[in-house]
């Protein structure tokens, strides 16, 4: 389980979070909306501790990311994240992408990694592409690696930071179509996005945020149905078209 | 009219294998260690950062030959005996080199997006592991045209090391000239030899030049 407590991060004097909570309990996919510079891909790298914050507290499976006794690196293990633009190791063909993290961190045999990657290439629907480097597929295809990168360490949680946005449109299926069995098959998932159409399909709640503030949140059929800030009608008579 | 040189070829070769054991180990020393000290410049821990800094600011403000001499005299006062002049020619190239090495890894380290480094993180990989299997083999591809230009740089430096009396090519060659007398087929002789090594390290740099800009792995 994954708690937010009244977190607040400033950049300098720049305030990008404000009172944040947020539960998100093991198995439920909670998809967060809203303009850019919101503080939704903030956010998520809080909870990771890959951006430190200043006040609340985060806390995951009972471990509070401020106390200054967490190993993040190991906290970091059950936790994958999937970014905008891919972020493949670009010196490394695919199969040493996915491996790479079981090997060094679980000390897994090199035998016993390429197998589980193969398993997650199948799922992902890339198996062929296996020896190639990230530069020779495509968008898509990356993103789909990525993924499988993530899995590789049986994370407990996902989170997604805009994964289809650098994606050309008739990619985007082709990940979210991965994501939407991921959700479905019972992955706790953070998901700032802003493809309504998957929030409709497998989110458990959308949050809506503004100006570093949670504005309004709604499982799917109140969200979309009776937006009740006029910032959330705004930001959805746009997205929604 | 090269006799002078071939009468002395075997002394003369005996030179350049100095050089280039020199060389080779200022190489991989001062790449390694400038490997770390890039990547200590681009610290957020100023304890880290503030130190380093400062060395490699110094280093880059002195003359090579004034590094190489002061650590030939100056070790003995602290270890209480006089050094090999080849064991401190090559500590003397390695602490000097990788101040140089060491910007064109920060170079290198600057140009990886953050979030190349957070995806590494998230997958649970540690600092150091980060840095050995993705910070540094990427820095590493992405400058090796400037980590090429660097070693034939050093390559050509190590003749400073005559200073004190190691004899490599060139000490060697004055070595030769004082008996035979014979300067300008002597040193026209070694210039030729720094050539070709010189020219062919730099064929080598553009060609990976080149290569990194067809394939654009990187």
């Amino acid at each position: 389980m994954i708690e937010i407590h009244n977190v607040s991060k400033w950049f300098g004097d720049f305030r990008v979070l404000t009172d944040v909570n947020e539960m998100i309990d093991r198995g439920r996919t909670v998809v967060i909306c809203g303009p850019s510079g919101s503080g939704k891909s903030t956010l998520l790298r809080c909870v990771n501790g890959l951006e430190p914050y200043q006040e609340g507290e985060i806390i995951v499976d009972g471990i509070s990311l401020s106390d200054s006794r967490t190993n993040l690196y190991s906290l970091r293990r059950k936790i994958g994240m999937v970014f905008q633009r891919f972020e493949l190791y670009p010196h490394m063909p695919v199969l040493r992408n996915i491996t790479l993290a079981p090997m060094k961190v679980l000390k897994k045999s090199k035998k016993e990694a390429e197998k589980k990657a193969m398993e997650l290439l199948e799922r992902v629907g890339i198996k062929e592409k296996v020896d190639a480097y990230p530069a020779n597929l495509s968008g898509g295809q990356q993103q789909r690696v990525a993924i499988a990168r993530s899995l590789a360490m049986e994370p407990s949680y996902m989170l997604f930071d805009e994964p289809t946005s650098a994606l050309d449109p008739e990619m985007i299926n082709e990940v979210l179509d991965v994501m939407i069995d991921l959700a479905k098959s019972g992955m706790t998932m953070i998901v700032v996005t802003h493809e309504m159409g998957f929030a409709r399909e497998v989110a458990d709640e959308i949050i809506f945020m503004d100006e570093g503030r949670i504005v309004e949140r709604g499982t799917d059929e109140d969200f979309f149905k009776n937006p009740k800030s006029d910032r959330t009608k705004a930001f959805l008579s746009q997205i929604l078209v | 009219m090269f006799d002078a040189v071939i009468r002395n070829l075997p002394f003369l070769m005996g030179g350049f294998r100095v050089t280039l054991q020199l060389t080779l180990f200022a190489l991989a020393g001062g790449i390694l260690l400038g490997a770390i000290v890039g990547l200590a410049r681009i610290s957020r821990n100023r304890w880290i950062y503030q130190p380093v800094t400062i060395y490699v600011n110094f280093l880059r403000n002195m003359p090579l030959i004034l590094v190489i001499f002061w650590f030939y005299f100056v070790m003995p006062v602290f270890i209480g005996r006089p050094l090999n002049p080849f064991l401190s020619a090559v500590i003397s190239f390695i602490i000097f080199e990788a101040t140089y090495f060491g910007e064109i890894f920060r170079a290198g380290y600057q140009s990886i997006s953050r979030d190349l480094i957070n995806a590494a993180y998230s997958t649970g990989l540690t600092y150091t592991q980060t840095a050995r299997y993705v910070l540094i083999p990427i820095a590493f591809r992405r400058m090796l045209p400037s980590l090429i230009t660097q070693s034939i740089v050093t390559f050509q430096d190590t003749s400073l090391a005559f200073v004190i009396g190691l004899q490599e090519l060139v000490r060697r060659t004055s070595i030769v000239d004082n008996l035979e007398v014979r300067s300008i087929e002597l040193f026209s002789f070694v210039a030729l030899v720094f050539f070709v090594f010189c020219f062919i390290g730099s064929k080598i740099s553009h060609h990976f030049e080149e290569k990194g800009r067809q394939t654009g792995i990187l």
